[in-house]
């Protein structure tokens, strides 16, 4: 299993987007346009983050076992 | 006073049908995700749902995440336990045929237990909206 942070988040993201957008729309192309909104809600809204996070330090290094 | 017993009788023998299709069908549906949905006639969500949940629970077990259960001294584990038990079937296949309990220290471990977590909770939110459907709030 790969374990890319970027990758489990993306997709997380699109199985819960799915989930919702299938739950909360009965018709096909509403639930089409949900299910971006959210995916790329999440997924932007991340990045978006972690690029608003970037100039702060994250600590001192871990120390060498 | 006889007439009036008698109209009302179809009504309560209509009413406890109405009861046990809705009980059957919440019990199917906790049981196995989306399955409620199949019951009634809603055959597309039905194995949307069923695909969307079952993946969700086998990457967190790929991942090796946490299936919760209740520890003592730490009341937060029964919310998690319960959240985790939403998915039905699953949940004790893999806690008593399996032997399932995670690896804590697996590197996937955190994202794991969120997907398995996740899961439980989602088949929550169908049983619910199983419940409008079988009540007819919800087409």
């Amino acid at each position: 299993m790969p374990l890319s942070h970027g990758l489990l988040m993306t997709l997380y993201a699109l199985l819960v987007s799915m989930f919702f957008a299938v739950l909360w729309k009965r018709h096909p192309r509403l639930q089409f346009k949900l299910f971006l909104q959210l995916f790329v809600g999440m997924v932007g809204g991340a990045l978006l983050l972690a690029w608003l996070m970037y100039p702060f330090p994250s600590g001192p290094p871990t120390p060498f076992p | 006073m006889s007439e009036a017993g008698s109209q009302t009788e179809p009504g309560r023998e209509e009413s406890q049908q109405l009861n046990a299709r809705v009980v059957a069908t919440l019990l199917a549906a906790w049981l196995v995700p989306g399955a409620g949905h199949l019951m009634l006639g809603k055959l597309r969500r039905g194995v949307i749902f069923f695909v969307i949940v079952l993946t969700a629970v086998a990457v967190g077990c790929l991942l090796e995440g946490n299936l919760y259960r209740v520890l003592p001294n730490q009341p937060l584990t029964i919310l998690a336990t319960l959240g985790s038990m939403g998915m039905g079937a699953p949940y004790f296949i893999l806690r008593f045929i399996f032997g399932y309990q995670g690896n804590i220290v697996a590197a996937g471990y955190e994202y794991g237990s969120a997907f398995l977590l996740t899961g439980g909770l989602m088949n929550l939110l169908l049983i619910l909206d199983a419940w409008d459907i079988v009540r007819d709030r919800k087409a």
